[in-house]
């Protein structure tokens, strides 16, 4: 096949999703970049605000916050669970990833309601907690930032578990028999053989998490309380609130700059490969 | 062999024991929002109560006599299916076209297609409110087809590209061989091939649009309300028990869906 031919080709099949993509996608994009300096004003204006602005500054401190706390908990969290499914055998693996695949697939808002229901002041652990104390305990959990943090490592931790567990099934068993031969101890082995060859896995699954998390919106929405507001219900608030779209965009513009950052060592490393775990 | 070294080391088993006792409590925390809505949709309108104090099906009745509702969840159905027969007619030839040819400006393109996955949701319904007003089509059900569109794509490129990866070119030069044009080809020796990958892609892009929340809480005006902006409204102004039924028939879908598509790839690559 000639050259010409395989480009013609290649733009028959490519070219409907080619332009959605560019109409539905680069122009919203571009249409942010635009808002963002004013249109044709090409002001700065509203990223200076930004900068000048208290709420701001409050709320990308706390996005940052949340986001590197809520990894790092989901980390431990889904390293575990990696583990344990790396150790069965595939049939009850199959099995056990069930109980990981259904979180995954659940709505984010039946999770937030389930949280209201289990964190509530009336809710089934504060329940629980009275009927066992004999007393009246109603332990703030959630319109806090313990009601963020456990529903966004609720939704994270299965992110972390997919590229992990693919990595711990990647170590060589040999690997273990050895080091099981020359008598190293559990936590030696974690620490010299899987924590170390796990780490492609780790990366890829906190990068991912981070990102993510950046632009959550629904979860601090929902459990958070006035101190956990972050940049997206920020976003939300210009948008909706305030209708000042310049400040929305700008904020969208530097979110977008963030994810941008972030995820670009990712994107390079798999950069000639399409599929990924989704 | 490891296994016999296990028995006899206590400490070892102590590990595992740990780990498997960690593991577990892991589970259970990942579990336990999905599966507590079912039996509080069983309690009546009164109280949100876990465990209920008598069963009724009470919840489920209101959801579907009350148009306030059904309204919703019939705009959520049409607005999915839409968009799911939308992108897989964009996405299907686009994810072959990825995988078998190469092309200038092959990378550019497909990090353009597969922008919306990682583009934060907020930032994606925030461009496309922006432009939605300029063409004045925000509050329609087409501004949330298209958005709905966009953001689904992705996701079935990468599950078609993945199908695509399994077929043997072979068969499609083959064709080409005996005569048979672009089209014919496509038609009558790949799509026949692709069709679980195709069954499996639409029924997650249905799903992932059914559940879709933060583009459709940009775009959807009071008439083309979706259920999960309902659902969002809802709990956070008056956290009706009816939610508790809302998402016990979310959290069945998802399960049914993730279970079928489970099916639909299971000759291929284990899990995920």
């Amino acid at each position: 096949m000639s050259g010409v031919e395989n480009s013609r080709a290649a733009a028959a099949y490519v070219s409907p999703a080619a332009i959605v993509s560019l109409v539905i996608a680069a122009v919203p994009l571009l249409f942010i970049l635009f808002t963002s300096v004013d249109g044709r004003g090409l002001s700065p204006e509203a990223f200076e605000n930004l900068l000048s602005s208290t709420l701001f500054r409050r709320s990308l401190y706390t996005t940052i916050e949340i986001s590197v706390s809520a990894s790092l908990i989901s980390l431990v969290l889904g390293y575990a669970v990696a583990l344990h499914l790396a150790r069965q055998s595939p049939r009850r693996r199959a099995l056990y990833m069930v109980l990981v695949l259904l979180p995954f697939w659940t709505s984010i808002l039946v999770k937030s309601y389930a949280f209201t229901v289990i964190l509530g002041r009336e809710g089934v652990i504060n329940s629980l907690l009275s009927w066992v104390s004999g007393s009246h305990i109603a332990l703030p959990m959630i319109l806090n930032r313990f009601g963020v943090m456990v529903g966004m490592t609720n939704y994270l931790t299965p992110f972390i578990v997919f590229p992990v567990l693919a990595s711990l099934l990647a170590i060589d068993p040999a690997l273990y028999r050895a080091a099981d031969i020359m008598s190293a101890r559990p936590m030696r082995i974690f620490f010299t053989i899987t924590l170390p060859l796990s780490l492609p896995g780790v990366m890829a699954g906190v990068s991912s998490v981070i990102v993510m998390s950046l632009g959550f919106f629904i979860i601090p929405a929902l459990l958070g309380g006035r101190q956990d507001v972050m940049l997206a219900n920020l976003v939300d608030f210009y948008t909706r609130e305030t209708l000042d779209w310049n400040m929305a965009a700008a904020i969208g513009v530097l979110l977008l700059a963030m994810v941008v950052l972030l995820s670009a060592p990712a994107l390079w490393i798999r950069r000639n490969r399409l599929v990924g775990s989704t | 062999m490891s296994i016999a070294f296990d028995q006899r080391d206590p400490l070892k088993r102590r590990y595992r024991r740990f780990g498997t006792l960690l593991a577990g409590l892991v589970y259970a925390f990942l579990l336990v929002p999905s599966l507590i809505v079912i039996p509080v949709s069983f309690g009546t309108q009164h109280e949100i109560r876990f465990p209920p104090r008598e069963f009724s099906v009470e919840l489920y009745r209101i959801f579907f006599s009350s148009t306030a509702w059904t309204g919703p969840l019939l705009q959520s159905l049409k607005v999915a299916l839409i968009a799911t027969v939308v992108a897989l007619l964009t996405a299907v030839p686009a994810a072959y076209g990825i995988v078998r040819y190469e092309f200038r400006g092959k990378r550019a393109i497909t990090l353009l297609m597969m922008s919306p996955l990682v583009i934060p949701a907020i930032v994606m319904a925030l461009g496309l409110y922006l432009y939605f007003s300029y063409v004045r089509v925000t509050g329609t059900t087409l501004a949330l087809v298209l958005g709905h569109t966009i953001y689904v794509t992705p996701f079935v490129i990468v599950m078609i590209a993945a199908g695509v990866q399994k077929l043997d070119p072979n068969l499609e030069f083959g064709a080409t061989l005996m005569g048979a044009g672009r089209y014919r080809m496509f038609t009558s020796v790949v799509l026949p091939q692709l069709a679980p990958s195709i069954l499996a892609g639409g029924l997650f892009a249905f799903l992932i649009s059914f559940d879709e929340v933060v583009i459709s809480w940009f775009l959807a005006s009071a008439t083309t309300t979706t259920l999960p902006v309902k659902m969002y409204s809802s709990i956070q102004w008056e956290i009706s028990p009816v939610i508790a039924a809302v998402s016990t028939m979310l959290t069945v879908l998802s399960f049914v869906i993730c279970m079928l598509t489970a099916a639909l790839q299971r000759p291929g690559t284990p899990g995920q």
